[in-house]
């Protein structure tokens, strides 16, 4: 007869050892070997699966993409054109649903080196029944200058990614404009050398520093595709002279599709020198407003003074940086030059989440071609009435 | 062996009837707590132990010398960390988790009759109660003033300066499995003071056999609680305490 302890304590072993799963092992995406497809698969499903920062609100069922693709990816052949061609429709299929409205995924493969990154916000706006082109830069450039500006000046700075424009004058005397293609106000303003997005930044800030008789400023960012966050400060900061909250962002913690931070507060901060603004700030905005013009919209209409005119934008309100810097978003794997997807999730003050959506305006004006081409500018003629 | 089991059954139901003793009492001790999951490939992140505290009662009942059945009703803090290094020296996180917590053991003690050893062997169920998070993260938002071309950086707050929170957990239905079963062992001593109050001191490991986490994505990493208690605490005998020694 044995003891009871002989047969309790392996019983004990036995049901430790059986009732904790395995630690899965999780490779970093770029490790993956674009060998074959399989590998090709699981490096962007993994990928997606610990750095995507909307699983918490977004509808596409990431586990079933898994089930779906995985073994349609297991049949293609990466070193086949067909298959590749196939392989990027079914990348288009996965991720259209996605609500990251900065997503986009470019091709290392040169089969697809003509084809378009997949991106999935454009495709849904391609097709919804509100679309329009971008305005023409050429309107912010020539007709607004000549049909309202008073004065002012213009310019625009080449740099190797992008040509940057900028318009401002008065409107009206006493009311302060100010239009830019994108945000890299900062870095532009503090080059050595002078160009000529920074002289015109250099008219608007001593305007608004040294003019006492403005009534109303209007920040026009239509059709501006946003840049670099830290131009929030740099051009809101001089406006205010108390930190304004105006949302709170949040990023991966840990690899859980809902292991989360805390809800940060998103601040402008004061500039040295600044001044509180009191009269009327309007925004003007569209659906072409992406990222930093929508955080920059965001921000105004959280001032007392701050009013929003256009239309609904883009719906990109993540801010992005380096996957390392916070545990999550953008990522690449040996056969896709970059996942282009946001770092963080933004919140704006009254709790509404916009990424996707997009920010209402307060008074809706929509895009009129006809308006334009006879040279006049209803949305800004709205911004206009703002401010008496 | 059921005729084994069966004489063994009638031995402690006779026992009992004629020596039973319930004894109950109170217990603390200082917990450490060590999560079993891991980090993947984050970067520059690892999860840590992390202290906490246990208190609660204890209900003995003791069906003969060496033999009792106890309970430990209780509130235990299995709490965790997750910290970065290197560059990101600062960034961290308490996750200090509380529970409501059942051990039911089984309760052997051997020696003499004052100075005597046990140990304890069961299984525990726990329900996770209440959550706290205490942290520090860089804020995107926040910009530091900037850095000099010249000089450079030593750590990620030189660029966003750091939010510091420590605010209540939300329980995330679609995430948090809130309770937990898992086995316990521990040994110790005892010590018996006038006959009536039972003194001892603890170490305790609780093996936590269910994933904090409901099973909710593919390729989830298990977050499993281990935790090494060290308690003490006193033991009274009812019936010993309000009758006198006569039995």
């Amino acid at each position: 007869m044995k003891s009871p302890v002989s047969y309790i304590l392996p019983l004990l072993l036995l049901m430790t050892m059986a009732c904790r799963k395995d630690l899965p092992q999780l490779n970093d995406p770029q490790n993956y070997v674009n060998a074959n497809f399989n590998e090709v698969f699981d490096g962007f499903w993994t990928g997606m699966n610990n750095n995507y920062v909307f699983w918490d609100i977004d509808t596409v069922n990431w586990d079933q993409v898994y089930r779906t693709y995985k073994p349609l990816f297991a049949k293609l052949n990466v070193n086949d054109s067909n298959d590749v061609r196939k392989a990027y429709t079914y990348f288009k299929q996965m991720t259209s649903g996605l609500v990251d409205s900065h997503y986009n995924i470019s091709f290392a493969d040169t089969w697809l080196k003509d084809s378009n990154s997949v991106n999935p916000a454009f495709q849904r706006k391609m097709h919804s029944p509100d679309f329009h082109p971008r305005i023409s830069i050429f309107h912010f450039y020539d007709t607004i200058p000549r049909h309202y500006l008073d004065a002012g000046r213009r310019g625009f700075t080449n740099t190797p990614d992008k040509q940057y424009v900028a318009v401002s004058g008065t409107i009206n005397q006493n009311i302060l404009y100010l239009f830019f293609n994108g945000f890299s106000l900062k870095t532009l303003f503090n080059t050595d050398t002078i160009n000529g997005v920074k002289l015109v930044e250099q008219y608007f800030f001593n305007a608004l520093a040294n003019r006492t008789d403005l009534k109303g400023i209007i920040i026009d960012v239509r059709g501006n595709g946003g840049g670099d966050l830290d131009d929030l400060n740099f051009l809101l900061g001089k406006m205010i002279t108390q930190p304004l909250q105006f949302g709170y962002t949040r990023s991966k913690l840990g690899n859980g599709r809902l292991d989360y931070t805390p809800w940060a507060p998103a601040y402008v901060g004061p500039q040295p020198g600044s001044k509180a603004i009191t009269i009327p700030i309007v925004m003007l905005a569209d659906a072409w407003s992406i990222s930093m013009a929508e955080m920059t919209t965001m921000a105004v209409k959280a001032m007392p003074n701050g009013h929003f005119v256009g239309e609904r934008t883009w719906g990109a309100n993540g801010p992005l940086t380096g996957n390392k810097f916070y545990n999550g978003g953008q990522f690449s794997t040996g056969w896709l030059n970059l996942v282009y997807t946001s770092s963080l999730m933004f919140k704006y003050k009254d709790g509404n989440i916009y990424e996707g959506v997009g920010f209402p305006p307060d008074m809706a004006v929509p895009y009129n071609p006809a308006a334009l081409k006879a040279g006049r500018d209803l949305q800004l003629e709205a911004a206009l009435s703002l401010i008496h | 062996m059921k005729k084994y089991l069966l004489l063994f059954a009638t031995f402690l139901l006779l026992t009992l009837s004629v020596r039973a003793q319930f004894e109950i009492g109170v217990s603390g001790g200082y917990v450490n707590n060590y999560v079993h999951t891991n980090a993947g490939y984050r970067a520059f992140t690892q999860y840590r132990q992390y202290g906490g505290f246990v208190a609660g009662l204890v209900l003995q009942y003791r069906f003969n010398d060496w033999l009792a059945i106890q309970a430990d009703p209780s509130y235990i803090r299995k709490s965790y960390e997750l910290r970065r290094d290197h560059f990101f020296a600062g960034i961290y996180q308490y996750n200090l988790n509380g529970y409501l917590q059942l051990p039911i053991m089984a309760h052997c003690s051997f020696g003499g009759q004052k100075w005597r050893g046990f140990v304890n062997a069961g299984g525990y169920g726990a329900y996770w109660i209440s959550g706290r998070i205490q942290g520090a993260m860089a804020n995107v938002f926040s910009n530091s003033p900037d850095v000099p071309a010249n000089q450079q950086t030593s750590d990620y707050y030189r660029y966003n300066e750091a939010y510091r929170y420590d605010e209540k957990y939300t329980f995330d239905s679609r995430r948090d499995r809130r309770m937990e079963w898992g086995l316990v062992a521990g040994g110790g001593v005892e010590y018996l003071l006038a006959e009536r109050f039972r003194l001892f001191v603890e170490a305790r490991y609780y093996y936590g056999l269910t994933d904090q986490q409901k099973n909710y994505m593919i390729d989830q990493v298990p977050r499993y609680n281990d935790s090494y208690v060290l308690q003490a605490g006193c033991l009274f005998n009812l019936r010993r305490l309000f009758h006198g020694d006569a039995q």
